[in-house]
């Protein structure tokens, strides 16, 4: 190392790394930050790689410009793009990176984020389909483009990747096929088996085939070409010639970029264990941020949650920024992680809005509407123990997103 | 410094009227509906608004009295 300024190394070029970055120079750290990121690109908007609707007429690339996102330009911070951090040696503080070279460091910010679970690991084609996932921008493109040439797609899971894919892939005029063999409908870990069913019937409603339980398992592929479950015996008639692949897009959860930190005894088992100022607490002088941070959950002050959205990874972000830039001596102001979950999707022209945590309620209370009807607008309530602890909102169009925020504003206050 | 949304990425799904509701807000075709100039005091809820927009539509015009 040259010069005293130390070393920030920052593993993920995400918008939880950039934004870390962003919050040590606004910190004034004198420091030298490289970021390292193993896409060849810089920092771009995810959530728009499937809210985005039709790509314009003049192609992907034009589409896909619109999402980068501007960062700060300044001699201090070094962008290593294309760039896999390998393993990490937390005790002597060295990064060995996938083009050979190690890096050493003298602060951590560990945003490496997550990966699409699949299935099936390999070449991704198999005698019936042409297998993919979705979660980067090259992704996105590969995927858009075979939209436009596939007629058949099936798209197993139905979260919201999956969801917006259905949504995309009817646009391009593809005959669509969902598969969710765990449950009822869409989304139902968090919003309920009621919600869920309203979700699954309004897809289907748009033209989508949505099929649940064992009709799901048996359409499911183990990428080898194989039907996974297929009790009836008849797996050839699914066969189709090799020209005529269907697309099989799976988009089933995630798993967190760990591996590389294996062996440094820190707590892998769901991402990287932080306190509620994005510390790692084996390591002084680790932080870590975005999709890959278990934090004490400010939701429910027992546990540890880990959250995929893109204003978690843009606080944490922040904050990991902040408490390196504090651990070094710098004044940074830093709080702790104070969240409030609040997402959005579009789904078929339906609105579907989710804030607070649903998922740790014991009933549910329809505030407005009728969930047979959600495109007419339905707001409903979620309650542990009789307080509110998250909210729903249904719409085409948003006529009662007025009542949605007041509702919003108390759970957020609460 | 003025509120400036992009129209075209827009696509009115709204967290910024849940961050900044005084500044930002759906009407009932669900079109959003914004106001330009805000107080600097308010300046947090606004980039709270500018974060949350899953398409990255709104910024601020630094240039704008």
């Amino acid at each position: 190392m040259t010069g005293s300024a130390p070393l920030i190394g920052i593993v993920g070029s995400g918008i939880a790394g950039l934004r870390a970055a962003n919050a040590l120079l606004k910190c004034g750290v004198d420091a030298r930050i490289v970021i390292l990121g193993d896409e060849a690109h810089r920092t771009y908007s995810r959530p728009g790689l499937t809210k985005k609707r039709y790509p314009p007429p003049d192609g992907i690339e034009a589409a896909t410009e619109g999402l980068k996102v501007p960062g700060v330009e300044n001699t201090a911070l070094t962008w290593h793009l294309d760039t896999r951090v390998e393993t990490a040696d937390l005790r002597d503080r060295v990064l060995r990176l996938s083009t050979g070279d190690t890096l050493a460091y003298d602060r951590l910010v560990i945003a490496s984020g997550v990966r699409p679970r699949t299935s099936a690991e390999g070449d991704r084609e198999c005698a019936v389909h042409a297998h993919r996932t979705l979660r980067g921008l090259d992704d996105a493109r590969s995927i858009h483009q075979e939209l436009q040439k596939s007629k058949k797609v099936t798209i197993a899971g139905a979260g919201f990747v999956a969801c917006e894919l259905a949504s995309l892939a009817k646009e391009y005029g593809c005959e669509v096929v969902m598969l969710e063999a765990l449950r009822h409908g869409p989304f139902e870990r968090i919003l309920g088996t009621t919600t869920a069913r309203s979700l699954r019937s309004w897809i289907a409603r748009n033209g989508v085939t949505f099929l649940t339980g064992d009709a799901a398992r048996n359409m499911l592929c183990d990428g080898a070409g194989r039907l996974a479950k297929d009790a009836s015996g008849s797996k050839d008639a699914y066969l189709e010639p090799a020209s005529d692949r269907s697309l099989y897009i799976e988009a089933i959860g995630s798993v967190p970029n760990v591996e590389w930190l294996r062996g440094n005894g820190l707590d892998l088992s769901d991402g990287v264990r932080v306190d509620e100022y994005m510390r790692v607490s084996e390591c002084e002088d680790v932080f870590a941020a975005g999709d890959i941070a278990r934090y004490p959950d400010p939701w429910t002050s027992e546990s540890h949650t880990r959250m995929e959205f893109w204003k978690n990874a843009i606080d944490t972000g922040d904050l990991a920024g902040k408490s390196l830039a504090s651990s070094l001596g710098y004044d940074a102001k830093i709080s702790r992680i104070k969240y409030f979950p609040n997402m959005v999707t579009e789904v078929f022209g339906l609105r579907i809005q989710i804030a607070g945590n649903p998922k740790i309620s014991d009933s549910m209370e329809i505030v407005r509407g009728d969930l047979e009807r959600p495109d007419h607008g339905v707001v409903v309530k979620y309650l542990r123990e009789g307080a509110m602890v998250g909210a729903a909102y249904l719409d085409r169009g948003a006529r009662l997103n007025s009542l949605y925020i007041e509702l919003l504003t108390a759970l957020r206050a609460r | 410094m003025k509120i400036f949304v992009d129209q075209v990425k827009c696509q009115n799904h709204g967290l910024c009227a849940i961050s900044s509701p005084d500044h930002f807000e759906l009407d009932a075709d669900g079109e959003l509906r914004y106001q330009e100039s805000f107080d600097e005091e308010n300046i947090d809820e606004i980039e709270d608004a500018i974060d949350s927009c899953p398409l990255q539509a709104i910024a601020l015009n630094r240039d704008s009295a």
